[in-house]
């Protein structure tokens, strides 16, 4: 006996079978990955962020020790602290701080404005950071010069995903 | 109301001191651009500035985006000159002001 439990469970006999269907399921998945793809590549790099935040100067490396987690599990709440070498004094201070996180979908994350009174470079804050990243930090120092750093991170849960 | 700050510092420093600020604030940061189940979508509202003065002069200045968490906490310091009030005014989207104060005594 091979009839069927209910005539709508029978095998539909010249239409579509199962093989074929996961077949075009997987061309489509295929297709709609190229798009995506071409977008992240026509986002705007690392380097290109700093030279605006600049003004077209390349800043130095070094002089920043940016504390931020290797992994974040939540990345809706990273906590992050930044310390800049700097004597913080008239003639020889930070101007201002600048986080940027490349792949965020607004990149410029926070800007820290300090002076002289300040006594030490050293601010801390909770970033929003949407993916797993490079996360940039870039210091204007008194003189006109610019000292960056920047750190990976791997973020589990994503900002930006839920409503959080 | 959905603002709220805590603020953390020592009530009390020797001239030339640096003490350390800490500020929690409570707010939900919103970045906006979900939908609002009417077509359109949520208007971004965050805080967008925080701006420190001591005793009449700005000390510090912290510019807000996206990026920052909801209740965004940030910690800096500053130089015990003199006794005066240390004033906090936050700055939201949409034109809202939030001001706090806290004192610094000087000894």
């Amino acid at each position: 006996m091979s009839s069927a439990i209910s005539p709508r469970s029978r095998r539909p006999e010249g239409g579509l079978d199962r093989r074929s269907l996961v077949a075009g399921a997987a061309v489509g998945l295929v297709v709609a990955g190229l798009p995506g793809r071409a977008a992240s590549e026509t986002a705007p790099d690392l380097a290109q962020l700093i030279a605006r935040v600049t003004e077209g100067v390349a800043p130095e490396r070094g002089r920043i020790t940016l504390s931020i987690p290797a992994l974040a599990e939540n990345g809706n709440s990273v906590d992050t602290k930044i310390a800049v070498d700097s004597p913080m004094t008239e003639a020889d201070h930070v101007r201002w701080i600048h986080l940027i996180a490349e792949k965020n979908p607004f990149p410029d994350m926070a800007r820290f404005h300090l002076g002289p009174r300040a006594g030490r470079a050293e601010v801390a804050t909770t970033l929003r950071i949407a993916q797993s990243q490079k996360v940039a930090v870039v210091a204007a120092l008194s003189d006109g010069r610019f000292v960056m750093t920047d750190a990976d991170i791997v973020v589990t849960l994503s900002a930006c995903i839920d409503g959080g | 109301m959905s603002f709220n700050a805590r603020i953390t510092m020592p009530a009390q420093a020797k001239a030339g001191e640096i003490v350390e600020i800490r500020v929690l604030t409570r707010h939900v940061m919103d970045r906006g651009g979900q939908s609002d189940g009417k077509g359109g979508t949520v208007p971004r509202k965050i805080l967008n500035r925080l701006t420190a003065t001591y005793a009449g002069e700005p000390i510090f200045r912290f510019d807000m985006h996206t990026g920052v968490s909801a209740n965004p906490f940030v910690s800096f310091t500053t130089r015990a000159v003199a006794t005066g009030d240390i004033v906090f005014e936050w700055r939201e989207d949409g034109g809202a002001t939030y001001t706090r104060t806290a004192r610094l005594t000087v000894t």
